[in-house]
């Protein structure tokens, strides 16, 4: 949003910038071959839902195409609203193509309707020496690594030692005061 | 809005053609005002957070209220303010901060315990709109001039216009007064005007953000059915003081020309189009 926005006080979300989302293809070889994280075989999209009946349609499209969408791929999802009242679309697969086809359908449509804005995130969960997750944050387009620990911590040693070793793999987000907590999350 | 501006840029102007037009002394008066607004303008956020009693939480203190700002600075893209908490029963929240880097959104222990999560959301988007309009230095620079205009009306009478050689400094001296005296009555009308406009602009902008218009009106309406003790806050109500989601005292609505916020009704009014926009 522009200054002369913000001066006349016009607030426009964000689109969705889904370019980059594809680069979590390749940088699960790398987290696997180099660092021994393997993808978990779950990832989920957050969707902030709207009050509105095109929304509500958009929804029902989505769930339409999902069904057709696993009959394919054999992959199992599910639709969870989480206490803070945002939208999960969950995916359970064990193959991590077509984990991110799903997570890219389902972006897709929703931008094709007209809801880019109302995208918040792409999770992909991995499994090594811990479990971490991978963000990726639909308004800036990028990805950032998040590591919870115990008790609403995250290890942010972990989660800085990550992007240091896969910083040359995928765009991961510069601005650390970004790389938000998502604690509650269904996957 | 646009036209609320361009009224108190033109009216600004005149005036400042005004003094210009007089005597170096009053220069002198608009160097010190200058100076004066240019300190408040950098320390007030400290300031209403030390006259409020609001003390900056951590992640680790109030979770969800983190979660709940962060996921909407996310989706909106904006930097994440400081987060306060005003132990008080009474409902309400505000936000301060000369821009978005040293932001802070405050909420009061009244509202927590009144509001559900999704009405909470709504509150603090009407704040973290306020900090993205730069409501705070909009309005500093709306009333900058009008501050001074009411000084000159207020201290003329008693220092006169300049030195007593001066022939002309009599007629000066009543033609500034009178002057002032119109800009700054105009000019308070225009800001108060503009203010209402912000606070609509502040609650679209929380419509927008929540996509639920409905969670901020139940909101509102659970904390204006709330009633409000006066003598609390009455240093709040300054001239740039902080971005309320309700006005912090409860003026009867004698005069809505004057008030800063607009009525309950307006503004269930407004975000009831906004749903029916989000429809089309």
């Amino acid at each position: 949003m522009g200054f002369l926005d913000s001066i006349l006080g016009k607030t426009r979300l964000p689109e969705a910038k889904t370019d980059k989302l594809f680069a979590i293809s390749t940088a699960a070889i790398t987290l696997d071959a180099n660092l021994g994280y393997k993808a978990d075989g779950a990832a989920g999209v957050c969707i902030k839902p709207m009050e509105s009946s095109r929304y509500e349609a958009a929804r029902a499209e989505i769930e339409e195409l999902l069904k057709i969408s696993i009959k394919e791929t054999g992959t199992e999802y599910k639709i969870h609203k989480d206490e803070y009242n945002y939208v999960w679309v969950v995916f359970a697969d064990p193959d991590f193509e077509d984990l991110v086809t799903n997570i890219q359908m389902v972006s897709q449509i929703l931008m094709e309707q007209g809801f880019g804005t109302q995208l918040l995130a792409a999770v992909y969960r991995f499994r090594g020496e811990a479990v971490i997750y991978w963000i990726y944050n639909f308004k800036l387009g990028s990805y950032y690594p998040f590591v919870p620990a115990s008790d609403r911590q995250r290890d942010t040693s972990r989660e800085f030692r990550l992007k240091a070793l896969m910083e040359k793999e995928m765009p991961i987000e510069k601005d650390e005061s970004k790389w938000y907590p998502m604690w509650g999350m269904p996957l | 809005m646009l036209l609320t501006m361009g009224l108190l840029a033109v009216l600004y102007l005149g005036f400042l053609a005004v003094l210009l037009s007089m005597h170096v002394s009053q220069m002198v008066i608009i160097l010190f005002m200058g100076g004066f607004m240019f300190l408040q303008y950098f320390y007030s956020d400290k300031m209403i957070l030390r006259s409020m009693d609001a003390k900056i939480v951590t992640e680790s203190e109030e979770p969800e209220l983190h979660q709940i700002v962060s996921r909407l600075c996310a989706n909106a893209d904006l930097p994440m303010p400081k987060i306060a908490i005003v132990k008080t029963s009474m409902p309400n929240a505000f936000a301060t901060g000369r821009n978005q880097k040293n932001a802070v959104v405050a909420v009061t222990t009244g509202i927590m315990a009144r509001l559900d999560n999704n009405e909470l959301e709504a509150v603090l988007a009407h704040e973290l709109t306020h900090v993205k309009n730069r409501d705070m230095m909009v309005m500093t620079v709306a009333t900058f001039l009008s501050s001074m205009a009411q000084i000159l009306v207020q201290w003329l009478p008693f220092f006169g216009g300049g030195s007593r050689d001066d022939r002309d400094s009599g007629s000066n001296f009543i033609v500034l007064f009178l002057v002032s005296l119109v800009v700054w009555i105009v000019s308070f009308i225009l800001i108060r005007t503009l203010s209402r406009y912000r606070e609509f602009a502040a609650d679209r902008g929380s419509a927008i953000m929540t996509g639920q218009p409905s969670h901020l009106v139940s909101a509102l309406k659970k904390i204006s059915g709330f009633k409000v003790p006066t003598e609390d806050l009455r240093k709040v109500e300054g001239p740039v003081s902080a971005l309320f989601i309700t006005p912090a005292i409860s003026g009867s609505s004698f005069m809505r020309l004057f008030s800063t916020h607009p009525t309950l009704e307006a503004r269930i009014a407004a975000l009831q189009n906004i749903e029916m926009e989000l429809e089309a």
